[in-house]
């Protein structure tokens, strides 16, 4: 061993250096600008977490597996995780074993930021020392992996349908700069190292490609420093590329997904939507476009531009035109979240940014003044709006609450106030509130201990956003499907082959899945759509969306009901009135609620 | 001048002199608010019409011919059964929030 | 050998082709897919304006096409073209050969039961114009109470209705409405009747005299506003909810019967026959004419007419010209040819 520049430097590392410094700094001074722009509490929570050791572990686990491992994206797809996880990964582990190599032998180098890096160039080690051939052996492992990976990166460019993609993103100018760097680094340090192994030694990938070049250039080409030199330099100024560019394309998402994971461990949630806590969930965004395909609006590709990755886009570049009309447009089926592997939760960023909105005209409801209902110790049943325009659901839950002879009170029987949720999707935070507080008054003043919903849209609201100690909120899922297990509800099973939808606001929302499964099966038998549970295809009725059109809708109806027939069933089954009636508009199969088929097996 | 007795203002509506101006911005950001036929579902269906008189209907036609709609919006809860029910398909709950957004007291 | 023209289906528009193609001396085939003659009209009672009985109409017409070749109960599977005129292979393996296709499938009566809020299948007393003229026609129906007292009309039911997929005015259903109502009123004097409507549309010979009686000798009352929502209350009535758009305040009414008048909306077996003869089809699903003032009767294709609902809604007497003029098209087309 022995180190072939004394001074231990040469210029072709100042791209690098000047990329490195520059990325480094960039991410110090936005990591403090995201801190400042958080609330104090949540500071404090963020600080805390980081000294609290349960947390600090988690924080670790999760990076190692979520930024260089990436198994989210596993799940996915196969190839798409290891197409991820080999460029991270190997990259992360060729820098660890470039440190190592300097620890253990040009120690006192340790403290020059490119010595790991180009280590091959001012170190020549023998591959014939037992540590220097493992070590080489597994520098090369890791750049074989990578360039593994690259190769399918570029295979993805052209065929993302073998990766499990049917679309995805169109890159920005930038973007594509990082990109073709990115591909670029690693071939071009093979080539540099190549060049000098005869000198500073190499393994199973580096030596034949040196004996190659050898061959057919000759090996006093090789050593000469005005040919090897340049490859040192093309990788040094394609690294130096990279990081400055790096913090205004979508690489930013791996340093910000660093800081993403430790707060939203300790608690954070979006608060703004362009400051603080949410930024980090914007830069997070790698730009994978996973989210087009989940997304329902993407059946039309007018609607593509609109998906949750290019909402991140804009946000960076500011356009506040498009942040707003992409915002509105939005269904909030939360789809996009589901399957995002760094978790951008894309309906909290929309409704935050519709929050932000002036009104000139402000709701306040002190008119509405509705008599409470008297329900003493009684399940008091809220049907909300959208029970009033399908009658066969109120009917049914009149009818299943009757027969089992349950004590009830329909509180919105001839109308009453609407839950909030619509309101508070369309980012009007204190007219929300408003209705949550009447309501809260009302349910309180009737003495109810249950309060049974059948719209999930009501039930998210009610369980997540309304205080009422002492009441249990239930959907009327859970709660026939608790009556079915009790042995009060005795169902007789049909020969009907029902497909169920899981209902945006019930699944993705509230994660209930098992229930209305159990109790259909109870009634019927069943058969699972195509995508099903937290991918299920939201129907297109949200009342999420602001600006879509009655006819925009259409087509995001017929696919979602292509999607949940391909098994063939006779009948629909779904848990809430608004899905019933959107997809009773275009199914040629009857559409229910699953109260009108306990109803019917009762 | 006075000529010894007034003129009691007319409740006419002049078309010539209708301050139209929110109407037209309206008109762009909502278009299929001019295909609105007056059938009455939305005000039927909506749970604040008792309460404001709110109706999506009187809306569009008071927008139209110069009228108030700033009282009828007091209680209206976006809860989207006016956009259910709409014949026409018109995309109400755009239209409150965007009368809501762009309502100026000194016009109209 | 007569020279042979295949009408689809035996409704009224069908039937008057056919008896017009015997006296200009061709040789009709009627192909109807139900097991009976007349189509819709055949399940009606009496017709507007004059309340004359629907079946002397059905009858008169059936007798008068005895020389025509008539499948029931029958459907068209391929029709192929061929050097001078087409071959319909029928279902029951039967292959006609013939000059001209007559295309008269009609049109489909609405699904009130899509409109779910109406409660058409869920509440009791909620039926639809065609369960209320099978009534009056003397069948049982248990879901019309013996002594109404209040009896509501709902106009456009799946008609003018993008919602329910079908954007056109149905045309007949305001004057059948007027009728009906009158009929009820004629049987439960006692009851009041209410028209529900978005826009009255009586344009015929004798219509509007019509809605002057019903207003004048049978006090029926119009109310200008959509229902848009109907629930039931503890005494099991119907509670219907509509803006009194006149007077610009929401209205609600008890009542113990509804009728939905159910709008025509394009029968499915006319797109089916549209793509065996290759003809167009316009986007409210009716079939394209070549123009919608001279030539309403043809297609675009030779030896293809069209007479009837299976282009757009159509009262009875603007069917039954139709029909005699497709009858003359063809006739002259195969003159022309041969």
């Amino acid at each position: 061993m022995r180190e072939r520049i004394p001074s231990g430097f040469d210029p072709f590392v100042l791209p690098f250096l000047i990329g490195i410094g520059f990325v480094l700094l960039y991410c110090l001074l936005a990591a403090m600008r995201v801190l400042w722009q958080c609330p104090r509490e949540d500071r404090r929570r963020f600080f805390l977490s980081l000294i609290t050791p349960t947390t600090a572990l988690r924080n670790l686990w999760d990076i190692f597996a979520n930024c260089l491992i990436h198994v989210k994206l596993w799940k996915r797809n196969k190839l798409l995780g290891f197409m991820h996880s080999s460029i991270a990964f190997g990259w992360f582990m060729i820098i660890l074993l470039g440190h190592l190599e300097v620890f253990l032998f040009v120690p006192h180098r340790l403290n020059l930021f490119y010595y790991p890096i180009f280590f091959n160039y001012f170190v020549a080690e023998t591959d014939t020392s037992l540590r220097g051939a493992f070590l080489f052996f597994l520098m090369d492992f890791f750049l074989l992996l990578i360039l593994i990976g690259i190769a399918l990166a570029i295979i993805k460019r052209v065929r993302s349908r073998l990766f499990g993609m049917r679309r995805t993103t169109r890159l920005s100018f930038l973007d594509t700069v990082g990109l073709y760097s990115l591909w670029l680094i690693f071939p071009l340090r093979l080539l540099a190292e190549s060049f000098t192994a005869s000198i500073s030694g190499g393994s199973f990938l580096v030596k034949p490609l040196n004996w190659l070049l050898e061959a057919v250039l000759g090996s006093q080409f090789l050593l000469n420093p005005a040919n090897n030199l340049p490859t040192w330099w093309a990788y040094s100024i394609v690294l130096g590329i990279f990081m400055v560019v790096l913090p205004f394309t979508r690489y930013m998402h791996i340093p910000t997904e660093m800081m993403l994971i430790p707060m939203r461990n300790a608690g954070l949630r979006i608060r703004h939507a362009r400051r603080g806590y949410a930024l980090l969930e914007v830069y997070s965004c790698p730009g994978c476009g996973v989210c087009i395909d989940a997304c329902p609006m993407s059946v039309k590709k007018a609607n593509i531009k609109d998906c949750t990755v290019y909402l991140n886009r804009q946000i960076r570049r500011g356009n506040e035109r498009r942040i707003e009309e992409i915002s509105d447009k939005c269904l909030l089926c939360g789809k996009c979240t589901e399957v995002c592997q760094v978790g951008v939760e894309g309906p909290a960023l929309r409704i935050f940014q519709r929050a932000r909105r002036q009104y000139a005209v402000n709701p306040d409801y002190a008119a509405v003044n509705v008599a409470p209902p008297e329900s003493a110790g009684k399940v008091l049943y809220f049907g909300g709006c959208m029970t009033a325009l399908t009658p066969s659901i109120g009917r049914s839950m009149e009818s299943v609450l009757g027969k089992l002879g349950i004590d009830y009170t329909w509180m919105d029987r001839d109308g009453g106030i609407c839950c909030g949720r619509p309101m508070l999707q369309a980012g009007r935070f204190p007219q929300a509130a408003e209705m949550v507080r009447k309501n809260t008054e009302l349910i309180k003043a009737s003495g109810a201990d249950t309060l049974l919903l059948s719209c999930p849209i009501c039930y998210k609201m009610f369980r997540d956003h309304y205080k009422l100690p002492g009441i249990r909120v239930v959907h009327h899922t859970q709660y026939f499907e608790e009556l079915r297990r009790s042995g009060v509800l005795k169902l007789s099973k049909s020969d009907l082959c029902y497909a169920y939808h899981d209902p945006c606001e019930l699944g993705r929302g509230c994660g209930v899945y098992e229930e209305p499964r159990t109790l259909l099966g109870s009634a019927a038998y069943i058969v699972e759509a195509e995508k099903n549970r937290g991918e299920s295809i939201c129907c297109g009725g949200s009342l999420g969306s602001l600006s879509l059109g009655f006819q925009q809708r259409e087509a995001m109806t017929r696919r979602a009901l292509e999607n949940l027939t391909v098994a063939g069933p006779d009948a629909i089954a779904t848990a809430c009135p608004l899905c019933r009636s959107t997809f009773a508009r275009y199914s040629s199969i009857p559409v229910r609620d699953i109260a009108e088929v306990v109803d019917l097996s009762l | 001048m006075d000529f010894g007795f007034s003129l009691s203002p007319s409740s006419a509506i002049d078309l010539d002199k209708v301050d139209l101006s929110l109407y037209r911005r309206l008109e762009q950001t909502v278009p299929d608010i001019r295909s609105c036929i007056a059938c009455g579902s939305c005000s039927a269906t909506c749970m604040a019409a008792d309460y404001s008189g709110m109706s999506v209907r009187k809306l569009i036609l008071n927008l139209q011919r110069g009228a108030d709609v700033k009282k009828m919006l007091s209680c209206c809860m976006l809860c989207g059964k006016c956009t259910m029910v709409c014949p026409r398909g018109i995309n109400t709950r755009k239209l409150i929030l965007d009368v809501c957004r762009y309502y100026s007291d000194n016009k109209l | 050998m007569k020279e042979s023209v295949v009408i689809i289906g035996g409704g009224i528009a069908g039937l008057e082709a056919a008896s017009q193609l015997l006296a200009l001396g061709l040789s009709p085939v009627i192909v109807e897919k139900s097991d009976h003659l007349g189509g819709h009209v055949a399940e009606w009672y009496r017709l507007f304006p004059d309340l004359s009985p629907a079946q002397d109409l059905v009858t008169h017409l059936v007798s008068s096409t005895s020389g025509a070749r008539i499948y029931l109960e029958t459907e068209i599977s391929r029709i192929n073209a061929l050097k001078d005129g087409y071959s319909a292979t029928l279902n029951n393996g039967d292959v006609l050969f013939c000059k001209a296709v007559l295309v008269c499938t009609g049109f489909h009566l609405f699904d009130a039961a899509k409109k779910e809020e109406y409660g058409y299948g869920i509440y009791n007393s909620v039926i639809t114009n065609r369960d209320l003229e099978h009534w009056f026609g003397g069948l049982e129906d248990a879901r019309i109470p013996d002594n109404p007292r209040a009896v509501g009309f709902v106009h456009c039911v799946g008609s003018r209705d993008v919602k329910a997929g079908n954007t056109q005015c149905s045309k007949v259903c305001c004057m059948t409405a007027i009728k009906q109502a009158i009929e009820m009123k004629e049987k439960f004097p006692e009851a009041e009747v209410y028209c529900f409507y978005m826009d009255l549309r009586l344009f015929g010979k004798k219509y509007e005299d019509f809605y002057i009686s019903a207003q004048r000798d049978y006090g029926i009352h119009f109310i200008r506003g959509r229902v848009s929502e109907v629930s039931e209350d503890i005494d099991g009535r119907l509670l219907v909810k509509a803006e009194d758009t006149l007077s610009g305040k929401p209205l609600k009414v008890r009542l113990d019967l509804l009728v939905l008048m159910a709008g025509m909306v394009c029968s499915p077996q006319t797109g089916r026959i549209a793509s065996m003869v290759r003809a167009e089809v316009d986007d409210d699903g009716f079939l394209r004419s070549r123009d919608n003032i001279y030539s309403i009767v043809e297609s675009g294709r030779k030896g293809i007419f069209f007479a009837g609902a299976c282009t757009g809604t159509k009262t009875i007497p603007e069917t039954v010209a139709e029909a005699r003029a497709a009858a003359l098209s063809a006739f002259r087309y195969i003159k022309e040819k041969a």
